[in-house]
């Protein structure tokens, strides 16, 4: 079938699907809602596969007057991000069916929340395909608001309805920017075309438009200071549609980063040290935050603002690259962006099912409460262990595969450049690791404090192995990380390939030029089935001696302390602790207790309670809508409820109006 | 595959000369250079007790610490023979692989649900990352000062520049003497001979090992140490030939267990809460190497 009415199909799918969800009984609502993300996800694939083959579509939609025509065009970039989109979805969507089980009996809201997913998904794959600046506003505002919609499922809780209402007002400041955005290109070029943009770069100076797209993109990606929404929308949603935003909406965007970023002529080299620097910096912030926190959502959202920096910096070195006219770096930049966001997308949706798998059992997020959950659900707690090392980056898995790329870029622009780019470099290599080795002790800790060791706190259901439809979209997807981990090279001809395609006819590469590249990869995944091959030979050799010997069973040992009880074992505070109170700069801890006194000999029970809080969220963003608040409470006299002042307001307004045409004032 | 051998050699003397330097420092005769050893192969032959704590992460991760070291040592080159694996940006790979290792080796630890062992993991956590940035920036400047990004390669072409490379090459050494010493919790950080769990890292860790993979587990830290032993010898012998590299070798090695004896007989272990600092100036030292490869070629406007 054609590729255009492939597309047409899919939105007929998602409006039969959102017609047809409501009116179907509640226990097939969910399975039903799979069914349309699925042909959504099969009619929207196919020509995105199609566009990475290189064969990509470009359709034009007749507009009215005012809209002009309305361009469709799926290239290699927007299939890359379809197919993860699709992906991630597919995968949500089968979590949630065992998932929102427990809340069959919320009839009306399930509705609303199975076909707000199904919006939610089509309008991400329309931000993907339309390269219209209004159109493409208009899918973003639906994306961003049937999102919040799907963060407050649990409404009735004060907190997720902040979260969102917090979300809802962040996407908002990002819309303003990208509108300033694009109507400033509209009024240069007179055209609502993604190409004009294009053309807009190459006559004005492009560092200004850059910002203004870098602030309203980042502010959905999460860079600093711009994450402040994702450690409260993440943890109050429900974990099927943290999985899929975390994984993709983030992603979009990314996308649009690097939308933007291809299309710009000149100032690349400042661009992309300043993308770099900040990139860097988002990364040691988001897993410093990461590290300390105990709710375990919100470690994990910490966690994407720091792989959202990985990613970052992968679009900073390409920009350099290009800023240079090094091909190698521009390539191997944005290979490693790409396939880090793909992996991002598996491994985080990954992790964020299986905590979702904990807190459907447990009923918190707390990670002091929990512990030894790997005796009641052992295969959540190897999924879990799976995507811990997969995010820590570390062979055999396909966190390594791009994190990998991303070093080598660094290698390669120490190599390549003059001093301060050396340095910079370096210094990002060295950050990099930094951050390798915090995620490592992050992921130590929260697999530790949640699986390991015995149970921190009674809990009023004893928790049992989750079902087989939750489990089942996290095989397939560790199924999928291990075939990146081991076969990267097929994975890096995808996104050469799709590279190849994107780059702009100035600046055209040689795909034999990186055949080199290629092997190398082949040789990573070559050496990661070494390293697997040899852990399960010692494994087996080490399980045939233990057997030669008598083993027995016992209590741990206590160090010749004979009553340990429950309390008194490491908790994931204070495994944290050392390095929260190194990093206490950034990372501030806000205690509340009463001292006791010098006089008191009998003291009273008290409280000691102890949190982290964003050093952005706290000391910039807060203080400025603080401040706004103060400034704004002065003018409430004019929103005071009474009907009759309104219609004075407007007759007001029409007076205006009507005087300052007649005295030629406006 | 000359470098696996040798460094299977050594690990098997390594600590015996480490602990026969420590008797004569302290005036007692001390047991024979195989004796360490002679204690694992002990080990390996005993049974084992296990908490009823403790879940299958604990039966795998001695395993998996142990092969991510053998993994490490394939990375290694000797001289200008390549190491059994050998490919661009091998020592991302060599640094990952060892991390993997000590992943396990953290939750194996964790699984045991003692507060004591919960202490020695984390520390042993926030060491070694603040130890990552040192390591990545020294190799780092050598990838920038050879142009290459392979250990093989970069240390087969670090010796035509100049002989201040043979400068950079010691402070390089204590660097990675340091880092050795971190990743095996040896002096200045951890004492291993310490009798109150409280202020171990490492020992307190495996308090729950025993048999077989406490055995593992020990034979890997002597493995580690000719590991970073065979690294550090590789920055001096970039052009000898291979009977001459080979000497070299096992005098770095004999000089390096010597040097780790009289360090953990003269000094005593640093406060708990002064070693992130001291780990951290491991970093300031690489970023003077940097400068260095950056001075050497002239960058310095």
């Amino acid at each position: 079938m054609d590729n255009f009415w492939l597309i047409v199909s899919s939105a007929i799918i998602a409006v039969i699907g959102i017609i047809s969800i409501p009116l179907l009984p509640s226990k097939i609502k969910a399975f039903s809602n799979f069914l349309f993300v699925l042909l959504v996800a099969i009619t929207t694939s196919i020509p995105a596969i199609n566009a990475l083959m290189g064969n990509t579509t470009d359709i034009l939609l007749p507009g009215s007057a005012f809209f002009g025509e309305i361009p469709i065009r799926i290239d290699a970039l927007s299939a890359w991000f379809i197919l993860i989109i699709n992906l991630t979805c597919i995968n949500g969507a089968f979590y949630g069916i065992g998932y929102m089980k427990p809340y069959k009996e919320q009839k009306a809201n399930l509705s609303l929340h199975w076909t707000l997913f199904l919006i939610f998904q089509t309008s991400m794959l329309w931000v993907c395909m339309l390269q219209h600046s209004l159109a493409f506003l208009i899918a973003w505002e639906i994306m961003s608001l049937s999102s919040m919609f799907l963060v407050i499922f649990e409404h009735e809780k004060r907190e997720t309805l902040k979260a969102g209402i917090n979300y809802m007002v962040q996407m908002h400041i990002g819309v303003a920017f990208l509108t300033v955005a694009f109507i400033g290109v509209y009024f240069a070029q007179g055209s609502f075309d993604f190409l004009a943009i294009s053309d807009y770069f190459s006559i004005n100076y492009n560092a200004w438009l850059f910002l203004l797209f870098f602030i309203g993109f980042g502010i959905k990606a999460g860079f600093i200071p711009l994450h402040t929404w994702l450690p409260h929308a993440h943890p109050a949603a429900p974990s099927h549609v943290s999985g899929v935003m975390s994984g993709v909406i983030v992603k979009l965007g990314i996308y649009g980063i690097i939308r933007i970023a291809l299309m710009l002529k000149t100032e690349l080299a400042l661009i992309g040290e300043l993308l770099l620097i900040i990139s860097i910096l988002t990364g040691v912030f988001g897993i410093l935050n990461a590290s300390v926190h105990r709710d375990f959502k919100k470690m994990l959202a910490y966690c994407t603002v720091e792989n959202i920096g990985i990613i970052g910096a992968g679009i900073g070195l390409f920009l350099i690259g290009a800023g240079f006219n090094n091909t190698t770096l521009m390539v191997i930049g944005l290979s490693g962006a790409l396939l880090h966001t793909l992996n991002h997308s598996l491994f985080k949706s990954l992790l964020f099912f299986a905590v979702g798998s904990v807190y459907q059992q447990t009923h918190t997020r707390d990670m002091e409460k929990l512990g030894g959950l790997i005796h009641q659900m052992p295969q959540t707690a190897a999924l879990f262990l799976i995507g811990s090392i997969a995010i820590g980056g570390l062979p055999p898995l396909n966190g390594f595969v791009s994190e990998f790329l991303i070093y080598t870029g660094f290698l390669n622009g120490i190599n390549t450049i003059g001093l301060t780019h050396s340095t910079v470099m370096i210094l990002s290599l060295a950050s990099l690791a930094f951050i390798g080795g915090l995620s490592l002790l992050t992921f130590t800790k929260t697999f530790g404090t949640i699986f390991l060791g015995n149970p921190r706190h009674e809990l009023h259901n004893p928790p049992s192995e989750v079902s087989l439809w939750m489990r089942a979209p996290q095989y397939f997807i560790v199924a999928i990380m291990l075939s990146i981990g081991l076969f990267p090279q097929f994975y890096f001809s995808v996104t050469l390939q799709l590279i190849q395609s994107v780059l702009p006819v100035s600046s055209q590469i040689n795909s034999d030029d990186f055949m080199p590249m290629a092997t190398l990869m082949g040789n990573v995944g070559l050496y990661s089935m070494l390293f697997l091959a040899l852990l399960i030979a010692i494994y087996l050799l080490r399980n045939y001696f233990v057997k030669l010997q008598p083993a027995q069973k016992s209590e741990t040992w206590g160090c010749g302390y004979v009553a340990p009880n429950l309390q008194m074992q490491y908790t994931g505070k204070s495994f944290s602790k050392s390095l929260g109170k190194l990093v206490g700069f950034v990372v501030d801890e806000k205690k509340k207790y009463i001292e006791i006194e010098a006089g008191e000999i009998f003291p009273q029970t008290r409280s000691h309670n102890s949190h982290f809080v964003d050093f952005f969220e706290n000391s910039i963003v807060d203080k400025v809508t603080n401040r706004l608040l103060k400034v704004l409470n002065y003018f409430q006299f004019i929103q005071n409820g009474k009907v009759q002042m309104y219609v004075v307001y407007g007759i007001f307004f029409i007076l205006m109006v009507f005087f300052g045409t007649l005295f030629n004032l406006i | 595959m000359i470098s696996l051998v040798l460094i299977v050699l050594t690990s098997l003397f390594f600590m015996g000369i480490v602990v026969r330097t420590k008797s004569i420092a302290s005036g007692r005769k001390g047991p024979g250079l195989f004796q360490p050893m002679k204690d694992v192969i002990r080990l390996w032959k005993k049974g084992a007790v296990y908490s009823k704590t403790t879940s299958f992460i604990f039966q795998i991760a001695p395993s998996i610490y142990f092969a991510s070291i053998i993994m490490a040592i394939l990375v290694i080159p000797f001289g200008q023979y390549k190491g059994i694996v050998s490919f661009d940006g091998d020592f991302v790979f060599f640094a990952y692989v060892l991390a993997l290792g000590k992943f396990f080796s953290i939750i194996g630890a964790l699984d045991t649900g003692s507060s004591f062992e919960g202490m020695g993991a984390s520390r042993e956590a926030l060491y070694s990352m603040l130890a990552e940035p040192a390591f990545f920036i020294l190799m780092g400047s050598f990838a920038l000062y050879t142009g290459h990004t392979s250990f093989h390669e970069i240390f087969v072409s670090l010796h035509f520049g100049s002989y201040i490379s043979y400068g950079l090459g010691t402070l390089a050494t204590f660097v990675l003497m340091m880092i050795a010493m971190i990743e095996n919790s040896r002096m200045p950080v951890d004492d291993p001979k310490t009798h109150l769990e409280l202020t171990m890292v490492h020992e307190v860790m495996i308090l729950d090992n025993s048999g077989f993979d406490l055995g593992l587990i020990l034979y890997g830290t002597n493995l580690k140490f000719a590991m970073y032993g065979a690294l550090i010898t590789n920055f001096f012998t970039g052009s000898f030939s291979i009977g001459v590299s080979i000497l070299i070798f096992l005098a770095v090695q004999f000089f390096f267990a010597v040097a780790v004896g009289i360090l953990e007989s003269f000094s005593a272990r640093y406060r708990m809460g002064n070693n992130a600092q001291f780990i951290f100036t491991l970093t300031s030292i690489s970023i003077l190497i940097f400068f260095g490869v950056l001075l050497i070629m002239g960058k310095f406007v």
